[in-house]
């Protein structure tokens, strides 16, 4: 399918929703004569307008393929998208473990979970290297940097 | 801030800077992004030399496996791979580095030398910008995006106004009123630009490399860098001279930035040479050209950034990043509000360029062995660094989505081929119109011809008009040209 045409209907879908989400901006007595509401609705009528001259011009090209494409130079099949997929999972799960796993363990995870995704093995010698890791990252940022992570159960285990 | 705290910064900023730079597909830019979260904490002087060191350490930090694997660890490092892999095929390798450093160091003197010059200068007017200015300042740096726009200047126009658009979240700078806050407090003060660019570059960066192939691996004996001979050091001042104006004028355009300096310098350095015949084919010269270049233009890339808020380059925008964090407003008032800032970044500028001999000497074996690491480890270990500096950033977790949702977003721009720097450019500078608009609109009784009728507003005005049709000229060259 035509990528200009997918791109241009998503970014029409998002000046849309976004005109619509305007509405919800309270009205204020101390409004100026643009008011809070003034930009946001021409930012959404502007990008409807390019929207839908990039919709346009998608139908007319002879070569429906972007001019610069980086990514189809890249394997994008079906196992490449379930990588990249992997990968925000493995983001989103830290943000889910993290308070209840606390730094270290989260992180080992994170490093050994991103080292299958990006085609490695989990093997005795990558839990090695994802513990050793976390120790390291554990030094950098809570021992030196001093930054307040959350530290888990753990405590109230103990 | 005493000058010797500087001195470690730089130091440590290089470093950083050669290391990710040597990483192929990790940019300048990149580096400095995965930086940026440490620096909250920092003095804001230290925390911009930082920055600043790691652009001027990545330039060259580029050059070691275009040198060494035939792979540009940076795209302005792409040019050198051309004679740079020739020497090494031909058992030169040592040599090529130590040109590739001397000449970065070169041109990096000449681009400071450059920058003190002229930012100053630019920046004299300061005093005289009022709400109308700060509008118009605004307006030339969004009229950049057609600059900035790649081959689709439409696509790139999209981009921008969805930065502008990201830039309308949290509390209106008039009312005080909630906009797209969704009844959480975490976005009151809008997202900060870092996580835009964490996300946008970094992350998005990670994740098109989970589908790249792996790149070829160096080996230690390839690499102990041999510093020119008197007689080398005399044939290739030339290209370094060349690659330095030519630096110096690419740096400051808005869009052109260290691969165009860098292929421009080498092909004016084959021009220019007694011996073009040798280019492509191992010239020392091939090499000196465009790494004095892309150093030069990782300080010249600083004059418009500092003296008008606008950034010329990724690398630019992440600086500017780190500024604003800081609550640095790069632009007319920072000469006047934080000199000293100023002046320790230009200390600290001269401080990395003879920090970058000294490191790019002794960092070759580490950078070797970092490039020959296993990608799936190096790739978790560089996750593992973002999400946790992201987290530092403000202690947040919901900062850490932010910045993953800006990575898909990213992701998705590269997939389409929708340049993203456009959209960096609208998050940077959509408060700044959007409240500069509305306040002088407010200060004249809704007087549109507010701002013709100030002459440094019209005057920024007419130059965004200029920036802007020379663009678009461009594009309808280049397209009619494709066709």
């Amino acid at each position: 399918m035509n990528r200009d045409l997918v791109f241009g209907t998503a970014t029409l879908a998002v000046a849309a929703s976004y005109y619509a989400l305007t509405s919800t901006i309270p009205q204020s007595q101390l409004a100026d004569p643009i008011g809070p509401q003034g930009l946001p609705k021409t930012y959404a009528i502007v990008l409807a307008v390019l929207s839908i001259v990039l919709i346009a011009r998608s139908w007319r090209t002879a070569n429906p393929e972007p001019s610069n494409p980086e990514p189809t130079n890249r394997e994008t099949t079906n196992r490449g998208m379930v990588r990249v997929a992997g990968m925000l999972l493995i983001g989103i799960g830290y943000i889910a473990v993290l308070p209840y796993l606390g730094y270290l363990i989260s992180v080992a995870l994170l490093i050994t979970a991103t080292t299958y995704f990006q085609g490695g093995r989990v093997n005795g010698r990558t839990l090695a290297i994802a513990l050793s890791g976390a120790a390291l990252f554990w030094v950098l940022f809570i021992w030196l940097l001093r930054i307040q992570y959350p530290a888990g159960l753990w405590p109230s285990l103990i | 801030m005493a000058f010797a705290h500087l001195i470690p910064a730089a130091f440590g900023g290089v470093a950083w800077g050669i290391l990710g730079g040597a990483l192929p597909g990790i940019s300048p830019s990149i580096t400095m992004a995965l930086l940026l979260p440490f620096t909250y904490g920092m003095d804001s002087t230290v925390a911009v030399v930082l920055l600043a060191s790691t652009y001027v350490g990545a330039e060259y930090g580029g050059s070691i496996p275009a040198i060494l694997i035939g792979t540009p660890g940076t795209n302005a490092a792409a040019a050198t791979v051309i004679d740079g892999y020739q020497m090494k095929r031909q058992g030169k390798a040592g040599e090529a580095l130590g040109i590739s450093l001397y000449s970065g160091f070169v041109g990096g003197l000449f681009g400071l030398m450059v920058l003190v010059l002229l930012t100053e200068r630019l920046s004299s007017v300061a005093l005289a910008f009022t709400p109308p200015s700060y509008f118009a300042l605004g307006i030339l740096g969004l009229s950049v995006i057609a600059s900035l726009a790649g081959d689709s200047l439409l696509k790139g126009l999209i981009a921008g106004v969805m930065g502008l658009m990201v830039a309308t979240i949290g509390t209106d700078p008039v009312t005080g009123l909630n906009r797209f806050t969704f009844g959480s407090p975490e976005l009151l003060a809008g997202i900060p630009p870092i996580l835009v660019m964490v996300g946008l570059f970094a992350i998005s960066e990670m994740l098109v490399q989970t589908t790249a192939p792996d790149w070829e691996k160096a080996t230690h004996e390839s690499a102990r860098i041999r510093f020119p001979s008197p007689a080398l050091w005399k044939r290739i001042a030339r290209p370094q001279a060349i690659g330095s104006l030519i630096g110096a004028f690419e740096g400051m355009v808005p869009g052109a930035g260290g691969s165009i300096s860098s292929f421009l310098a080498y092909n004016e350095a084959r021009r220019w040479s007694k011996h073009s015949e040798e280019f492509g084919h191992g010239s020392p010269e091939g090499v000196a050209a465009p790494e004095a270049a892309n150093n030069t233009v990782a300080c010249t890339a600083l004059v418009p950034m500092l003296s008008l808020g606008i950034p010329s380059s990724n690398s630019a925008a992440v600086l500017l990043g780190g500024f604003l964090m800081h609550e640095l407003v790069p632009g007319p008032m920072l000469f006047v509000q934080h000199g000293e800032v100023v002046h320790g970044l230009y200390a600290g500028l001269l401080v990395a360029n003879i920090a970058m001999l000294i490191i790019g000497y002794l960092i070759m074996g580490p950078c070797i062995w970092l490039v020959s690491r296993p990608k799936p480890y190096l790739m978790a270990f560089i996750y593992a660094l973002v999400v946790s500096g992201v987290y530092a950033f403000q202690a947040s977790l919901f900062n850490v989505g932010i910045a993953l949702a800006f990575g898909v977003v990213g992701y998705a721009l590269r997939f389409f081929a929708v340049p993203f720097l456009p959209m960096v450019l609208g998050v940077v500078l959509g408060f700044m119109v959007e409240s500069n608009y509305r306040r002088a609109l407010v200060l004249s009784n809704g007087d549109l011809t507010t701002f013709v009728r100030n002459p440094i507003s019209a005057g920024l005005l007419v130059t965004a008009l200029i920036v802007a049709a020379g663009s678009l000229i461009r594009h309808a060259r280049s397209h009619a040209r494709s066709r």
